[in-house]
């Protein structure tokens, strides 16, 4: 006869497990580690070569890039002062937690303070692959359009911080910031918008101090999900 | 975008379960897929059907279902489907919401004689 097991749970999946594995990894390291998203020339690594030259004084940091093919970015971060290392993926449209795991093979977690991974240039896959990361960060640029939130939504939904970059060529786009904070607040009200420009550097403080604060709540042991 | 992978998820899971109830012949698995968990059914369906091909249960039927993204709000509790990605709150006009459903995929229920 014919018998319904009633279930109701939820898949994890091989890369799910890994990731909370991560997590757990650098919770107890007390590693701030960020995982950057964007579409493909946002300023993911112009913001990461800004961030190094102006904090690494300050905080131990390192970059795991995530790139199809090429160490360009690698090379780019290196030569900014920090340690990185390059994850090419070859077809893959995003980092796996697998590769992050193997990535963290050249570094010691307990000497860093801040660990940033430059995910894949792209707005769909990154979004749906936790990679044990404490925070999310996503990357827009004006260049690209306002309506960018409520196209990928879940990449924005899903952001701890929405860094709005290139805000030194608003005068030669379209590009309505009002329209942009509007669509990014409709999807998640509280999280924080910081308008910057990597190239002139205007706006750069108020990332820095996004950087610094959750590092200290990173430092403090405090659970990834509260603030 | 990922199917496969989660293909091989659910099978795993499957089997686990189907691990408690010895003896017994899988007819059919139930899976809730949500709107924003970032899977098409369609790949999915297509991808269970080739792995349970090749596995231990060639017959199984496989439904599955989509739930629309559901959420509640901060402010007032009220719990709303969003239409048109528009999260504010019908009740209150807040747009602090929290997903309670339509992020994840879940095997909702085996069938089994």
């Amino acid at each position: 006869m014919a018998k319904r097991i009633r279930l109701e749970k939820r898949i994890v999946s091989e890369s799910d497990r890994l990731a909370a594995g991560l997590a757990r990894r650098f919770a107890e390291a007390r590693v701030l580690v960020v995982n950057l998203m964007s579409s493909p020339g946002a300023g993911k690594t112009t913001l990461l070569e800004e961030t190094a030259r102006r904090m690494s004084g300050d905080l131990r940091m390192a970059v795991i890039e995530g790139d199809l093919a090429t160490d360009r970015d690698a090379r780019r971060i290196l030569k900014a002062g920090i340690p990185c290392h390059q994850i090419n993926t070859g077809g893959g449209c995003h980092l796996s937690a697998r590769q992050v795991a193997d990535a963290l093979r050249q570094f010691d977690l307990g000497q860093l303070d801040v660990l940033f991974i430059e995910n894949v240039g792209n707005l769909v896959c990154p979004a749906e692959f936790d990679l044990g990361e404490r925070r999310r960060v996503v990357v827009a640029s004006t260049p690209e359009g306002d309506d960018k939130p409520i196209k990928y939504p879940v990449a924005f939904h899903k952001a701890d911080c929405v860094v709005l970059n290139k805000i030194d060529l608003l005068a030669a786009t379209d590009f309505s910031p009002e329209a942009f904070r509007q669509f990014v607040r409709g999807l998640k009200p509280s999280v924080p918008i910081l308008e910057l420009s990597c190239r002139t550097g205007e706006g750069m403080e108020g990332w820095l101090t996004w950087v610094r604060t959750e590092r200290q709540a990173a430092a403090r042991g405090t659970p990834r999900g509260c603030d | 975008m990922h199917e496969v992978a989660l293909a091989e998820a659910v099978w795993r899971q499957v089997a686990a379960e189907m691990g408690r109830h010895e003896g017994r012949r899988l007819l059919a698995v139930s899976l809730v897929v949500g709107c924003w968990s970032g899977v098409d059914p369609e790949s999915l369906e297509f991808a269970l059907g080739l792995l349970a091909a090749e596995g231990r249960w060639p017959g199984a039927a496989v439904h599955i279902r989509t739930e629309p993204l559901a959420v509640t709000c901060r402010a007032c509790g009220c719990e709303f489907e969003p239409q048109e990605l528009d999260l504010a709150c019908p009740s209150c006009g807040a747009s602090d919401v929290e997903v309670v459903r339509g992020r994840d995929v879940r095997l909702e229920s085996l069938e089994a004689e």
